[in-house]
């Protein structure tokens, strides 16, 4: 039991003490690694959990980076305040897009969240009067107890994605996290065993935007502004890569394939201009030869690491 | 007043003029049928005679073109499959129609889970809940070995109880139970139909299912209909509708 929590807390304590060591730059790479990996983990709800492909998540992302943004610059609302309006904006704009989707399944479903994204996305690069189009927002500042320095932002960043980790962990344990896997596997049965599969489907949509949504309001603060960019659909793409290279039936596989992603990222653009056709390279690689991504391999491997399941232990009583 | 209500709950379910066509190719014409509460009725046919079909207008799994549905004295006519099983009716497929990637236990306390109404919990850890009638289900369906294993590689016999289990998590008053011993041994067989026989006397509940192991139609049912070509076409005990002629030509025939 207690097993299982261990590579967790490793890796927390990893990220407490990896801050005095590296330099600063690698910092704020910690940081966005951070941010990406909550992303990222949010995205699986749907696909790993769920068993469908939204390719259009960003725009939940951004609308939560928006939320976060426009509440500061214009109105000057505290970004501990920000944080929980940018989940309810992000999950409210998935409770009407979401609505659509859920009625769709498969390559359906991918190409219908993926055109909401763009959707979105639009609207923000259109509306120069209030998002400020394709220039974006400036001007985002971290409160001032965070100071001007990488370390503080990153460890408040650190607190936050820890709480929506174990908020989204929680969820995934649940019977409601059950009734999702329920549904990746066979929703057909689901319906016959009494469950409203769309709505509970809608209802995961919703949570996996308001992640998403936490996730993107701590970019803006951290990057000191936002872009339309973040709700394009090549950043819909980064948590699908980032999934399927961590693993996808891990739950801190997202946060794992967030670390290699970015990493790699900040290492290969240092010398070449080319991290698009590198990224790619990998992507055909890991899917390739790492079907279950970077931790399915490691479990495979060394049996210890894999999560013993619940149900055994109550089974053995 | 009481005496109506009586006749009215007498029959589970009650089914008139059921049609069903998919295209051009009409498969049940005409379907009136009655159960009673308690009962134990079987539906033989020889193959495409619409059985499948009939059990998946029932549950709502395909629309219904005509006709209606009645449960316990409400239309249930083309309800969503959710609400249709919440009511009351739980079926086990044909081909066995499980969560694969679940443990045994796993599948069983997620229908126990859904019946209880606990699956909009996002709290709780799943695994603190519905342990104890998890197991007992488990344990009466003969699944107690087999509790830990991933569902996908069971045996074919054991997907089957596995599916039983299923439907019975829903705590239904109706069991629709499609083929439910095919791909099991004789002895399995023997174990699954004492086991649906012994549910029926000790608390109520009405089965209906479709067999094409006529010694298993003649050991449990108490009622019996030939469905052929979309139509029933013979109705009574089995010793009856073994005497019917034209049953016999239809369907038994082929058999003796």
């Amino acid at each position: 039991m207690k097993n299982k929590y261990l590579f967790p807390v490793a890796l927390f304590l990893l990220a407490i003490a990896l801050p005095y060591i590296v330099p600063e730059f690698w910092v704020h790479v910690l940081t966005e690694i951070l941010i990406m990996g909550l992303f990222a983990a949010s995205f699986n709800m749907v696909f790993g959990y769920m068993g469908q492909l939204t390719f259009g998540h960003a725009a939940y992302y951004g609308v939560g980076a928006y939320t976060t943004g426009l509440l500061m610059v214009k109105a000057n609302v505290p970004l501990l305040l920000c944080l929980p309006l940018s989940m309810l904006s992000a999950g409210l704009c998935a409770a009407v897009l979401g609505y659509f989707c859920v009625k769709l399944r498969g390559i359906y479903f991918a190409i219908l969240t993926m055109a909401f994204g763009q959707l979105v996305y639009y609207i923000i690069f259109q509306w120069y009067s209030f998002t400020g189009g394709d220039n974006g927002l400036q001007g985002i500042v971290p409160p001032a107890f965070l100071g001007k320095a990488a370390n503080p932002y990153y460890f408040f960043t650190l607190i936050v994605v820890a709480i929506g980790m174990i908020a989204l962990w929680i969820i995934s344990e649940s019977p409601f996290g059950y009734t999702m896997r329920a549904i990746r596997d066979n929703a057909e049965r689901t319906e016959f065993i009494g469950i409203n599969v769309q709505r509970y489907m809608h209802l995961n949509f919703i949570i996996a935007a308001m992640f998403a949504g936490l996730a993107g309001a701590l970019w803006g603060p951290f990057n000191r502004s936002v872009a339309p960019d973040l709700c394009n659909w090549q950043h819909s793409g980064m948590p699908v890569f980032m999934t399927v290279m961590g693993g996808p039936f891990n739950f801190l596989g997202p946060l794992i394939g967030s670390a290699i992603y970015t990493m790699l990222m900040a290492f290969v653009t240092s010398f070449t201009e080319y991290w698009p056709m590198v990224s790619g390279i990998i992507i055909i690689l890991v899917v390739l030869l790492l079907p279950g991504g970077l931790l399915g391999l490691l479990e495979d491997k060394f049996p210890f690491l894999r999560r013993k399941d619940d149900s055994e232990k109550g089974a053995e009583e | 007043m009481a005496r109506a209500m009586d006749n009215i709950c007498e029959n589970i379910l009650k089914i008139d003029r059921l049609k069903k066509s998919f295209g051009k190719y009409s498969v049940l014409t005409d379907v009136s049928y009655s159960l009673r509460k308690g009962e134990i009725a079987a539906i033989i046919g020889p193959n495409g005679a619409g059985k499948s079909t009939f059990f998946n207008l029932i549950t709502g799994y395909h629309h219904v073109d005509g006709g209606t549905v009645h449960f316990l004295g409400r239309e249930i006519t083309n309800w969503p499959r959710h609400r249709i099983a919440r009511a009351g009716i739980s079926r086990a497929f044909q081909v066995s129609n499980i969560y694969a990637r679940l443990t045994t236990f796993e599948n069983v306390r997620q229908a126990i889970l859904a019946q209880e109404k606990r699956t909009l919990d996002i709290f709780t850890p799943a695994h603190r809940l519905a342990e104890k009638n998890t197991l007992e289900l488990i344990d009466l369906t003969g699944l107690m070995p087999n509790r830990k294993h991933l569902a996908g590689i069971l045996s074919q016999g054991d997907k089957k109880k596995l599916e039983l289990a299923l439907a019975l998590a829903g705590k239904p008053e109706l069991l629709l139970l499609d083929e439910p011993t095919a791909g099991m041994s004789s002895e399995e067989t023997q174990e699954t139909m004492e086991l649906v026989k012994r549910l029926n006397r000790e608390i109520g509940l009405s089965i209906l299912f479709t067999e094409h192991d006529i010694s298993v139609i003649f050991g449990y049912a108490h009622k019996l209909s030939v469905l052929y070509q979309g139509m029933v076409i013979a109705e009574g005990t089995p010793e009856e509708v073994r005497k019917n002629e034209e049953a016999q030509q239809c369907y038994l025939g082929e058999e003796v």
